[in-house]
């Protein structure tokens, strides 16, 4: 029976470790009491089943109410005690949020691009055939019976994309088109939102006009009519009945608007450049498997294919890896840099709080002298800690919101589904776990690992505080100081490489010039009408107010698109390879703003076949600017056409790439029925964009005018990835640079402020003000400069990973490290002057008489 | 003036906080003194649990209402020393606006309800 109730007491004071530490301290002893009391007044089994019923309420019900209230007050002192040192608390909290603020937005990036799951079903057997053993061109039954036949796949469809017109009654758009087999999205597990999609034999020859279109396309082109199944539209004045409309998100292969099933009919259709068929099958087996016997399959059908270097090796790509595609190595890159931020950040909390604890350790002994259980001054620290870090959380959000935001702006993801968000419930729990972990392991670490008696608190004052302590401390600087200086060299690096690339000669001139591109593609004008419409549109440009000059051309450079590249011969027999052919009119070259180094442009009306060529390729034949005059034949027509003039080498792919060897041919002789008209004005660009833009829609309305841009735009489109790369960068190694000093001057002060003592005696017995400084001086930038040192190392290591990842990085050289070091060490230097100035304030009689 | 902002912020109390108020204007009591008296009163209606009464107690002692007095044995019980409160002076006049306000009230429901006795 005593046995029994002693076993009860002891379960109830097991279920009061369930209150918050202080009420626990103060009540547990009466509510124990009570308890007993209580139960051994309750004779019978049924009284004290009910006095444990009400014992398990009230718990429930009064441990949060009491959490609560120690939490508000816990969080009064936390105010309290910062508002003190609020410069310190601040710098942490703001090197804290950018750190997590950082982190979590580059994960949400990441998350979206790598980890987030696809919008198709089971994604992970979905793979790109690239180096596909069957095309569309060997036609649909070979395809359907390589497809049936395959040992690995359980389907495969095939398409390839491209922009066409899309008439409507009121002006036209150009739109994404996939032309596809019939079964895309039977592979992809897709379903459209209305209608239905393609039925098997719908991609045979004949029976292919039917299209899908995309959710985007719905609501822009028929307002979300529901009636739209049924509708026809013009595909490049191929009439096409919708039959379907694909589900919201859904825009597979990369931002198409329309899919008709017409890759094995690909005449229905008329367009004209070179075009790409992509497989993209199912597997039926596991991937490395199916890896295997595609190869096996590659070496017995394509000998030669499998011989081929590694990258254009034919191979089964996973689908997630292709869409992932260039972003994914930067944004390895960019991760690992964040870590390196965090990294920074935490040493520099790390070293706050530590001195913190140190500091408050006779705060601490003394209140567990006065009767404080150690339970509740961890409560404290912990709610100290969470409140800290959760401040910075809140702040990190809005960073992180920041960073996506940018992101998205500047390298957009390839799928609708892929957009960048941190309002992901696996970007958040990455943020809360960090946080929490962060406060509480640097919280309370520091001071259970010190944990001191109430009899060494008394002692405390007297001793030197804490030499280990110290040390750990210098070893958190260097750290801090080397992972910065990291940084420091590889953003110096990266924002040299981008400055280079501005000052790059791009071969044009890309200020005030306004460009748009037409498409007579399915329209009345194509054909025999084309020259007359280029005529007629580039006379009304011309007429525009404030235009100089007006010109066409077939591959505008900073636009990525495909290029036809062919064989050329000189008069003198030398047979020159792989040269761009382009279409230039007259005029043009003086509209982008190239200049002739030789020569001049074409005549306008000239019946000599005439062609333009550039520096490169002068230079590739050895003949520089004599070439002109020279004839040359190209391998489809057997006219000569006289090269009258050589122009600068414009640099097509942005300013990282040099321009190859180009052959203008004048439009004139062959207008191509998708142009891009350029316009040279006075005034800036944006200004006339408008203007430029309706003289030329004013011609004929039913052609589309798309992609209307300033060249700069253009530009700087074509700049934004490394400007992305650049900027993130510098602004982590920016991030990194304010923690360190944080870091530094904090070290600085805390070190004046807790060995005033110290140093008053130091003082008494002669040691001169300026001795007494060099003395904390040193002690700081010791081991900066350590970490400095260390940091050059892996500044020159981590160079190297990071070009094998990003193409064009620049070197991360000793120079740059160097630079790098000068800079934080300066840095540190000030900093750490600045904090010791209060050195001279010491009075050594005062000090002394202090204690 | 400032005192009576003082108590009047405090009203209306809690029922388990105005029945340890009166407990104890009665004179000093401990924990489980008051929890039994307001059972008693109450008739078995309002049992304080401990973590109740405790927070209870505890809210009082910060809001000034109650204090401690010194731990002694209680008399009734065994010999285990106990905590005993007592009731302060700002607790005393909290109680007796409380009295007040709930007397106003009873005043109002005798003349709504007509449960006033013919004078």
């Amino acid at each position: 029976m005593k046995n029994a109730r002693f076993d009860s007491v002891g379960l109830y004071r097991l279920l009061l470790k369930l209150y918050p530490a202080r009420f626990r301290e103060e009540y547990q002893g009466p509510m124990e009491r009570q308890f007993r009391d209580e139960y051994r007044d309750a004779s019978t089994t049924g009284e004290r089943t009910r006095l444990w019923t009400t014992a398990l309420l009230d718990v429930v019900r009064q441990a949060p109410v009491q959490l609560i209230s120690e939490v508000r007050q816990d969080l009064r002192y936390t105010v309290r005690v910062y508002r003190k040192r609020s410069m310190r608390g601040a710098l942490a909290i703001v090197a804290l949020a950018l750190a997590i603020g950082g982190s979590t937005g580059v994960f949400g990036v990441v998350n979206a691009v790598l980890i987030r799951s696809l919008p198709f079903a089971d994604p992970e057997n979905l793979v790109e055939i690239s180096g596909s053993p069957v095309a569309p061109t060997n036609g649909r039954p070979a395809f359907i019976a390589w497809r049936d036949a395959s040992p690995y796949l359980r389907s495969a469809a095939v398409y390839s994309t491209s922009e066409m017109n899309l008439g409507r009654e009121r002006g036209a758009l150009r739109v994404k088109v996939s032309e596809t087999s019939a079964n895309l999205f039977e592979v992809l597990g897709a379903k459209p939102l209305l209608g239905r999609a393609f039925s098997s034999e719908e991609d045979s020859p004949g029976r292919t006009g039917v299209g899908v279109i995309g959710y985007g396309l719905w609501q822009q082109a028929f307002g979300g009519d529901r009636g739209v199944i049924g509708a026809k539209i013009l595909v490049n004045g191929v009439p096409i009945e919708v039959i379907g409309v694909a589900p919201q998100r859904f825009d597979y292969p990369g931002g198409t608007a329309l899919w008709v099933p017409t890759v094995f009919d690909f005449e229905r259709i008329p367009k004209r450049g070179a075009f790409f068929f992509h497989t993209l099958g199912r597997l039926s087996i596991p991937p490395a498997l199916a890896g295997h016997l595609f190869e096996a399959e590659v070496a017995r059908v394509n000998p030669a294919a499998s011989k081929e270097e590694i990258e254009n090796r034919p191979r089964l790509i996973p689908l997630r890896e292709r869409l992932a595609g260039p972003v994914r190595s930067a944004i390895w890159v960019l991760g690992g840099l964040v870590v390196f931020v965090l990294l920074a950040a935490c040493a520099n909390v790390a070293q706050l709080l530590l001195s913190r604890a140190s500091e408050r350790r006779e705060e601490f002994a003394m209140r567990a002298a006065l009767g404080a259980s150690r339970a509740r001054l961890i409560q404290q620290l912990v709610t100290e800690a969470i409140a800290l870090t959760g401040c910075s959380a809140a702040i990190g959000l809005v960073v992180a919101h920041q960073v996506c935001k940018m992101a998205s702006l500047i390298v957009p993801a390839t799928l609708a589904s892929q957009e960048y968000t941190i309002l992901d419930w696996r970007v958040l729990l990455f943020a809360v776990g960090l946080t929490t972990a962060a406060g509480i392991f640097f919280g309370v670490a520091p001071v259970l690992a010190r944990w001191v008696t109430a009899e060494d608190a008394l002692r405390a004052h007297t001793a030197t505080s804490g030499r280990d302590t110290l040390r750990l401390r210098w070893a958190l600087l260097a750290l801090q100081c080397g992972l910065t200086l990291t940084l420091a060299a590889g953003s110096l690096a990266m924002g040299r490489s981008f400055l280079r690339l501005l000052d790059v000669d791009l071969g044009f001139t890309p200020a005030s010039a306004v460009t748009m591109n037409v498409s007579l593609q399915g329209t009345k004008r194509d054909g025999k009408a084309a020259r007359s419409y280029y005529a007629e549109a580039l006379q009304r440009l011309r007429a525009v107010p404030g235009v100089e000059a007006a010109g066409a051309v077939g591959y505008l450079p900073l636009v990525s698109q495909v290029q036809m590249a062919g064989s050329l011969k000189l008069d003198s027999g030398q047979v020159m390879n792989a040269i761009v052919m382009n279409g230039a009119s007259p005029d043009y070259f003086r509209a982008i703003g190239t200049p002739f180094v030789a020569g001049s442009d074409f005549r306008s009306g000239d019946p000599n076949p005439a062609v333009i060529v550039n520096e490169a390729f002068a230079r590739m034949t050895g003949l520089d600017e004599r070439i002109v005059g020279r004839r040359l034949t190209a391998p489809w027509t057997s006219n000569q056409y006289e090269i009258v003039g050589v122009v600068r080498t414009a640099r097509f792919a942005g300013p990282s790439h040099p321009g190859g060897p180009m052959a203008y041919w004048s439009i004139e002789e062959e207008a191509p029925p998708t142009l891009t008209l350029v316009a040279r004005v006075r005034a800036s660009g944006e200004a006339s964009i408008a203007m430029c833009r309706d003289a030329v829609r004013s011609v004929d309305i039913g052609v589309p005018i798309y992609d209307v841009k300033t060249l700069e735009r253009r530009l700087s489109d074509t700049l934004a990835r490394p400007r992305f790369y650049a900027e993130a960068t510098f602004l982590l190694g920016l991030i990194a640079v304010v923690i360190a000093v944080a870091g530094i001057y904090g070290s600085a002060a805390r070190s004046v402020a807790q060995r005033r003592r110290e140093m008053g005696i130091r003082m008494a017995i002669g040691a001169t003000n300026r001795q007494v400084r060099s003395l904390v001086l040193r002690e700081v930038l010791i081991p900066a400069a350590a970490g400095a040192g260390a940091g050059i190392v892996g500044a020159l290591a981590g160079g190297r990973y990071i070009r094998s990842l990003i193409a064009n990085a620049e070197p991360i050289t000793l120079e740059v490290c160097t630079a790098a070091a000068v800079v934080l060490l300066s840095i540190a230097f000030a900093a750490a002057w600045r904090a010791t100035t209060h050195v001279s304030s010491i009075h050594p009689a005062e000090v002394i008489r202090v204690d | 003036m400032r005192s009576r902002t003082a108590v009047e912020s405090l009203l209306p109390l809690p029922l388990p906080v105005f029945h340890m108020l009166l407990s104890l204007s009665d004179g000093e009591r401990h924990g489980y003194a008051l929890k039994r008296e307001i059972l008693q009163r109450t008739q078995g209606k309002l049992n304080l649990g401990s973590g109740a009464l405790y927070g209870s107690i505890n809210k009082m002692l910060e809001q000034g209402l109650i204090e401690e007095s010194e731990e002694r044995p209680d008399p009734h019980l065994d010999d285990e020393r106990r905590r005993y409160y007592r009731i302060t002076s700002l607790g005393r006049k909290v109680a007796q606006a409380e009295a007040l306000r709930l007397r106003d009230l009873v005043n109002l429901a005798e003349i709504r309800l007509g449960l006033s006795e013919p004078a």
